[in-house]
């Protein structure tokens, strides 16, 4: 069952880290988001690269060159369409 | 009798409209799917919406069997075996089997997950299909998918979540039960009256009708 639970955790974790993004004017630097997301650093290079890949979030690096994560459009679709998603998982036992 | 009356017109409206129906909720519910699967590459969904191509696929490959078979018997046509007859009967069973897989597999991978389930899931499908171009007999893929359902079965009863008989696992069965119903009609004895099959059809239609209106509700 714990590997079930991880599998789903997948998920839910994106959606928070997603979620954190949105909350700070979808504008973070990565330092005060691994705070955020209560994650070890690790995992969180993983979410982050995982992120990347699937488009759901991208960096953007300012005047400053300093960086920061923003969510793209795919990302706030995912944010939108999250209850969707698990209600779906859940209904075909995915 | 002129060449181009049909002996069975009913059974090939029936058919025909059959397919139609299944193939558009089956291609439907793949396309329905896509931005869930965009989105979050989940694994489970992957194979869900793979079910309902091969599924599809799997459809169209029957009605073309249906229609060779009907259209043979009228014109008395002497249409080469292997072109029409034994073409369908092997991307048939591939499409069949890999759909029948890939359900089962898209309720188990949490529990059970496997490396490389797409090339041994090709590879089955690919030597029952094979034995089916051999023997050039239904039976074989219908025998085949028999033991596959009961596979599936005991796979999700043993990994899946809920560890139990679920509603919608019900409806996965009943659909892969009037597949191979609707398949032993295309062996060399019809074992099932055109009346019957038509039942089943029309319960097969509500099946795979629950399973749209199910999947429409999340993908709206």
């Amino acid at each position: 069952m714990d590997k079930v639970k991880r599998k789903r955790d997948r998920l839910e974790m994106i959606y928070d880290i997603l979620n954190i993004i949105r909350n700070h004017q979808n504008s973070i630097k990565p330092t005060p988001l691994l705070r955020h997301s209560n994650l070890s650093s690790q995992s969180f290079t993983e979410y982050l690269n995982e992120l990347l890949e699937k488009d759901l979030i991208k960096e953007i690096t300012d005047e400053n060159e300093r960086k920061f994560l923003t969510l793209t459009d795919k990302g706030f679709k995912y944010l939108e369409k999250y209850k969707l998603i698990l209600g779906f998982i859940e209904e075909f036992e995915l | 009798m002129p060449p181009y009356q049909l002996n069975e017109p009913l059974r090939l409206f029936v058919e025909l409209s059959y397919t139609l129906i299944v193939v558009f909720l089956c291609f439907r519910i793949f396309y329905k799917t896509e931005e869930i699967y965009d989105l979050t590459k989940y694994e489970g969904v992957k194979y869900f919406r793979i079910t309902f191509l091969f599924f599809g696929l799997a459809f169209l490959f029957r009605f073309l069997s249906v229609f060779v078979l009907l259209m043979g018997i009228t014109f008395d046509l002497d249409i080469s075996m292997y072109l029409f007859r034994i073409f369908p009967l092997v991307f048939n069973g591939y499409f069949s089997t890999m759909a029948i897989l890939s359900l089962t597999y898209s309720m188990i991978w949490k529990e059970f997950e496997m490396k490389h389930v797409l090339i041994v899931s090709n590879a089955i499908a690919i030597i029952i299909s094979g034995i089916a171009f051999f023997s050039r007999s239904y039976n074989l893929i219908i025998d085949a998918q028999a033991v596959l359902l009961i596979f599936t079965i005991i796979a999700v009863y043993k990994y899946s979540i809920s560890k139990r008989i679920s509603q919608i696992f019900i409806l996965y069965v009943l659909f892969i039960l009037f597949w191979i119903v609707n398949l032993l009609t295309l062996g060399p004895q019809r074992f099932v009256p055109f009346e019957i099959q038509t039942i089943f059809q029309i319960i097969s239609i509500a099946v795979i009708g629950i399973i749209y209106l199910k999947v429409s509700k999340w993908t709206k």
